[in-house]
């Protein structure tokens, strides 16, 4: 604690901007600030138009074999009078919306206010309408480049049907289990080296469309 | 009966839909049995437009019957159209004793001194409208019943419903209108939709409205949500404000079915990055039109979920605060300025 207060006297003194980046950083998110609980796994649903999500917590709280706990957000930060009750997020999930442009920018917003320590394994983004004709391809080159820059998984999910929730739900819970340390022998950082996201090399040139 | 009468018995039944035809007949015209009968038959609208010319020439009906018939049907199913709503202003002394019968008598007198030949048809409906249907005519022709003009006037109160009303006798049924409920004077309130009953109970804020109250939920206990204790919302707070705040602008529950808002800008083009456009010095003209299956619960949901920023901009809130939806904005005046639009031919 006493270190941070003479970060936060040092940077008090540089100036004006600074404190502004001091307070962003004390509304970040922690990943290791907090115990665990037992046999319990904590995910956070990070979307803008909030609907998915809570389909999407439905069908994640019936996994029987340990405890999920969702919490369910629009953007970030999150509100400071939750952090008591909060217990610590095993993964952040961001859920964008193709057809929707607001929903690149609050989660282009939103990242900032992680920790960094969340990027080693713990943050997942989730795309729905990839296969939309109407959706310009900037975007989902868009949200490639953004997921390949953090090192994180990027995830497709069909969001219309009852079984494309349940297909989304099943891959979470994967890396979930992984995160939040309940599968022996495999660690979240160990996991997202495998499946973070890639951008092809010729990602910039146009495509034929 | 004569031949243009059977064809403009022919063309009025032609445009009533046969359902409703047969269900207006079995409620307000006494048929004898048989009559009755091939009324009941299951046939082609031409068929049946042939049955009931036929009962009509038996029973000895006129065109009055027939009119008294299509304005019952018309008031069963009257979103068809535009209607428009006017407002009466500055009341003279004994406004709020105007009943029935002195407005009925007293709208026929003028305008019948104003107009003629013309068919007025005044009914009281259960909900304590009076709807007057107008044929006009002038000098040279008979009414022309295939284009009636209907009126809803709700009896001491200050509004008005006008649908298919041309401009040539807008004057006319606007005096009319004054002198018989007693004000002063008729202007346009500025709204207009197709459904009558979206337009009447938006004016007349017949819909359930939210007040801002200090503790919305005094009762906390009470309403324990069954939810999953296993999912929490991190900003329900923030979410429950803005949907208070759109319930307050907007109203609770089922809101009246708006369809359109039309707001005519006379602003100065204001763009940093387009230096021609922003040094005119004319303002610049352009109208913006929001349309929506029901557009007041469309932005009831853009403002609690967050799209449209809370406080509520009065540009949308005076849609149900004021009753209207047409505005017209100038530099001057943010809010809605009070123009006249007139009723499309």
């Amino acid at each position: 604690m006493t270190c941070n207060t003479e970060d936060w006297m040092h940077r008090f003194r540089r100036g004006n901007s600074d404190y502004c980046n001091f307070v962003v950083r004390m509304s970040l998110l922690k990943p290791f600030s907090k115990l665990p609980a037992l046999n319990t796994a904590n995910i956070l649903l990070v979307e803008s138009e909030e609907q998915l999500q809570q389909n999407l917590a439905e069908s994640l709280v019936e996994e029987s074999a340990f405890t999920v706990n969702v919490r369910l957000a629009k953007s970030l930060p999150l509100p400071t009078e939750n952090d008591e009750s909060r217990p610590r997020i095993d993964l952040v999930v961001f859920i964008i919306h193709l057809t929707s442009e607001l929903s690149l920018q609050s989660v282009e917003a939103s990242v900032k206010y992680l920790d960094p320590g969340y990027f080693l394994g713990k943050v997942c983004f989730m795309v729905t309408n990839a296969r939309n004709a109407s959706v310009p391809s900037e975007r989902l080159d868009a949200v490639r480049k953004l997921a390949a820059s953090l090192h994180c998984p990027l995830l497709f999910a069909e969001d219309q049907s009852p079984t494309g929730v349940t297909n989304a739900t099943q891959r979470l819970l994967t890396i979930l289990k992984v995160s939040a340390g309940l599968v022996p022998m495999v660690t979240a950082l160990h996991l997202s080296n495998l499946t973070h996201c890639t951008v092809p090399p010729d990602i910039d040139q146009p495509s034929f469309d | 009966m004569d031949e243009s009468m059977k064809r403009l018995l022919q063309r009025l039944v032609r445009r009533i839909p046969a359902q409703m035809l047969k269900t207006t007949l079995e409620k307000c015209v006494r048929l004898t049995a048989s009559q009755q009968r091939s009324v009941e038959v299951l046939q082609p609208k031409w068929a049946f437009t042939e049955t009931l010319l036929d009962i009509c020439e038996e029973n000895g009906w006129t065109v009055k019957h027939v009119t008294k018939l299509e304005m019952t049907c018309f008031m069963d199913n009257p979103n068809q159209g535009m209607w428009y709503a006017f407002q009466l202003v500055d009341p003279e002394d004994d406004a709020h004793a105007v009943e029935l019968m002195q407005f009925k008598e007293k709208f026929k007198y003028h305008l019948k001194d104003l107009v003629r030949p013309v068919s007025i048809k005044i009914k009281k409906h259960t909900d304590e409208a009076v709807w007057i249907r107008i044929a006009w005519g002038d000098g040279f022709s008979p009414p022309n019943h295939l284009k009636p003009t209907y009126v809803v006037h709700y009896l001491q109160t200050p509004y008005v419903f006008v649908t298919n009303l041309t401009s040539k006798r807008k004057p006319l049924l606007c005096q009319a209108l004054v002198l018989s409920t007693r004000h002063q004077i008729i202007k346009d309130a500025n709204l207009s939709g197709r459904k009558l009953t979206a337009v009447r109970d938006l004016l007349m804020k017949q819909y359930q409205q939210a007040f801002p109250i200090k503790y919305p939920s005094p009762l906390a206990e009470r309403h324990e949500t069954v939810s999953n204790p296993h999912i929490e919302k991190e900003q329900a707070e923030s979410a429950s404000k803005r949907f208070q705040m759109a319930c307050e602008a907007f109203g609770d529950g089922m809101l009246p079915q708006l369809q359109t808002s039309i707001y005519k800008l006379e602003t100065k083009f204001r763009d940093h990055t387009n230096k021609t456009m922003t040094d005119r010095e004319k303002p610049f003209r352009c109208v913006v039109k929001f349309e929506s299956t029901n557009l007041l619960e469309s932005l009831r949901s853009c403002a609690s979920s967050g799209i449209a920023s809370t406080p509520v901009t009065p540009l949308l809130s005076s849609i149900p605060l004021k009753g209207r939806n047409y505005f017209v904005v100038t530099d001057n005046t943010p809010g809605p300025a009070s123009q006249t639009r007139q009723p499309l031919d």
